[in-house]
């Protein structure tokens, strides 16, 4: 029956629209993939080395005290990012397959994920350190399977908490009131995660815990979605939610505008997967946080933060213009709509989001005005230029968004993946490269002044530039038409 | 109204549309029918710009679809729910098309008053998406999005699919009411050879991409259409 469930997935992949642009993302993809492998195993010599000569501590009892964080971390983050595995269950609810096989095998495709696998490049490379640093080796096995246990624990827990935005608040909650009382020294958590996930190391038998966790938890996603695999169930179908009245009167002043920005703040307003597009934005905020540590404290480094900071939203949003609208696409062809209008609604949306963003930001201020001049320019360029190039990247971007199914059961639930980033890139080594060229002429500021002018410089030729986008949605109008007739892909 | 010249839609070596020549005049309720697999669809969707003809044009009021986008301002589609916006009320997806074609929310608000039969009380008001609404609902509300704003002219893609037997016969009776009293130029095809002969004054009978019937309507229609669909079994 596995058979048949994988033959579905195989042919959904290869039938899908513009499967070439999808190879070329495979290999792209490939190579993100081998550059995780590449940071996180080196990130385990560091874990053992940096901890073992640097502190003086012992590399594994210090590791296994921070892992409860990595593990908070890492349900947050899979909240956001981690894709349910596609299998579109309606459909194969009335055929002669027997629910539990549906269940169990969208459980055990969500095993193989980024986010399970990921682990394994930082786990394995530490683990043989252990090895070769004459740890016990019964002890690093057991110690392995523990964590690996864990690790599927989250990931099942976390196709369960993928229904509940509150479980998603909880842990966020947790994990910074953890760290806030680390931080001042009111209370070590590792001090108790140490002993506990020290523990298999020490005694093997110990591993039994884990490993009980993680089939227990297997056991409760498994239930809620046996009981939950009906047609009607919230996992299934969008909720009836109630009507918010929204008049949305302060827009008219936009004129023609205005009727699509209204109906892109209900998009957003309305559907779970638009919204969290905001989400990413907001997520993004706090992005450079990670970057404030001085081993990456460099001006380089803080323009692309300055690009990412402010443009969360208009990445996240923008790289799936126009699939937002696909369910309706061919309504906008017919109707008396200039692109134009319908462009500018969109172009509109990303530009606030990044103006909100600044103020947003201003906490970089804290660490230095360096970060917040480099936040500033990236907020000019990102509205001057990249508020083009997302547009311009959503017309060969084909793919379909089903807002309607968007909380299926093991359905594509979040709108943001590693495609987005990755047609993110060339929008952000264009301002380093610029920036370094103004270091190279005169100084950082200069860089900084440079990246800010050629953001103006967009800005200043955007009805230029949308006349050319304008041309390249009408040439692409047909082929996007019928990539979107296709849906669920 | 329409005018069609040499037309034909190919994928790969199979016609799916080849019509030599096809005029549409202005306010004429025109119908069409075939079985599935036709080109019914096809053909409006190369009228509506919706896809690339092989070879020929497509004329809307003396303007070339392809090449201009003025047909827009005078027509009105609604082919299937991709024409429906899922995520708006009812009332606010008027609001949307109406707007678009320059009516203001109060003369949409009249506009929609002579429907409310139509929607039986199940539309308006409901505070519902349309997303929520069964599929005979979603079809009044598209339907409606067309005939809301006027345009001269009219194309629906199986109207009568999807509706309960009350409110075909409703919808019957406004379409008529409609074309008689605005003299608007309606393209419905159907799968109901009694609303469509009914309803229209000109059929136009599709089998495998290709014109083999066009006549006026008159009392023998129906029963030569009926002849006709049961010689091809």
């Amino acid at each position: 029956m596995f058979k048949k469930f994988i033959y579905l997935q195989w042919k959904s992949f290869f039938r899908a629209a513009g499967v070439a642009t999808k190879l070329a993302q495979k290999i792209l993809i490939g190579v993100v993939w081998a550059y995780f492998a590449f940071v996180f195993s080196g990130l385990a010599f560091i874990a053992f080395f940096g901890i073992q000569d640097d502190f003086g501590l012992d590399p594994l009892p210090t590791v296994s005290g921070f892992l409860v964080y990595a593990f908070v971390l890492w349900v947050v983050i899979r909240y956001f990012i981690q894709k349910m595995p596609m299998v579109h269950v309606q459909p194969l609810l009335a055929l002669p397959f027997s629910k539990k096989s549906i269940v169990h095998f969208g459980l055990t495709k969500s095993v193989i994920s980024f986010f399970n696998i990921v682990n394994l490049f930082f786990f394995i490379p530490f683990g043989f350190i252990l090895l070769k640093e004459d740890y016990s080796l019964w002890g690093v096995i057991s110690w392995w399977v523990s964590i690996g246990s864990v690790i599927l624990a989250t990931n099942f827990l976390n196709v369960l908490l993928n229904s509940q935005d509150k479980l998603l608040l909880i842990a966020a909650v947790v994990l910074l009131g953890l760290f806030g009382m680390q931080y001042y020294e009111i209370f070590d958590i590792t001090a108790f995660s140490e002993p506990v996930f020290m523990a298999p190391y020490h005694q093997p038998l110990w591993a039994l815990v884990p490993i009980m966790l993680m089939l227990l938890s297997y056991r409760w996603s498994f239930r809620h979605f046996l009981k939950k695999l009906y047609m009607d169930s919230d996992e299934m179908r969008p909720k009836n939610e109630v009507q918010r009245a929204t008049e949305l009167k302060w827009l008219d002043g936009f004129g023609r505008t205005s009727f699509f920005l209204k109906n892109d703040i209900r998009l957003i307003v309305r559907n779970k997967r638009a919204r969290m597009a905001v989400w990413m934005g907001f997520a993004f905020l706090f992005y450079g946080l990670i970057f404030m540590m001085d081993m990456y404290d460099t001006p380089v480094v803080k323009v692309f933060v300055g690009i990412f900071v402010t443009g969360g939203f208009l990445f996240s949003f923008g790289q799936f213009v126009p699939s937002w609208d696909s369910g309706y696409y061919p309504l906008m062809m017919t109707q008396n709509v200039p692109y134009k209008e319908y462009l500018k609604s969109k172009w509109w949306l990303v530009v606030v989001g990044t103006l909100v963003s600044l103020p947003l930001a201003s906490f970089y201020i804290f660490f230095s005005w360096e970060s917040y001049f480099a936040i500033i320019a990236g907020g000019i360029y990102n509205i001057g230029v990249n508020a083009h190039m997302v547009l311009l990247s959503g017309a060969y971007t084909r793919t379909p968004i089903d807002l309607n199914s968007m909380q299926r059961a093991f359905g594509d639930k979040k709108s943001f993946n590693i495609k987005t980033v990755l047609l993110g890139i060339p929008k952000i080594f264009l301002p380093m490269f610029i920036f370094y060229i103004g270091v190279l002429v005169h100084s950082k500021l200069m860089g900084f002044i440079l990246i800010g002018f050629v953001g103006v410089l967009g800005f200043a030729l955007r009805n230029l530039v949308f006349g050319w986008i304008e041309k390249v949605y009408q040439e692409e109008k047909y082929d996007t038409l019928a990539a979107y007739k296709q849906k669920n892909t | 109204m329409i005018d069609i010249n040499l037309l034909s839609k190919k994928y790969g070596e199979q016609t799916v549309l080849d019509i030599d020549l096809l005029n549409i005049p202005s306010g004429q309720t025109f119908g069409l029918v075939g079985n599935n697999g036709a080109g019914k669809t096809t053909l409006f969707s190369l009228i509506l710009d919706l896809i690339e003809p092989t070879t020929g044009v497509v004329k809307n009021n003396e303007v070339v679809v392809s090449k201009d986008e003025r047909w827009k301002t005078h027509t009105a589609a609604f082919v299937d729910e991709q024409f429906l916006i899922g995520y708006l009320t009812p009332e606010e997806y008027f609001y949307f098309v109406g707007g678009l074609r320059n009516m203001k929310k109060d003369a949409i608000k009249a506009a929609l008053e002579p429907y409310k039969d139509f929607f039986h009380g199940e539309v308006l008001g409901q505070k519902k998406y349309i997303r929520d609404l069964s599929k005979g609902n979603q079809k009044k509300v598209g339907i409606v999005g067309t005939l809301l704003s006027n345009t001269p002219l009219v194309i629906l893609d199986e109207p009568f699919a999807n509706l309960d037997p009350t409110t075909q016969i409703r919808l019957k009776k406004l379409l008529k009411e409609e074309a008689s009293a605005t003299g608007k130029t309606f393209l419905i095809s159907s799968h109901d050879l009694q609303h469509i002969t009914d309803v229209c004054d000109r059929i136009v009978v599709l089998n495998k991409g290709k014109i083999v019937r066009d006549e006026r309507t008159s009392s023998k229609t129906l029963e030569e259409l009926e002849t006709f669909f049961q010689e091809q079994l």
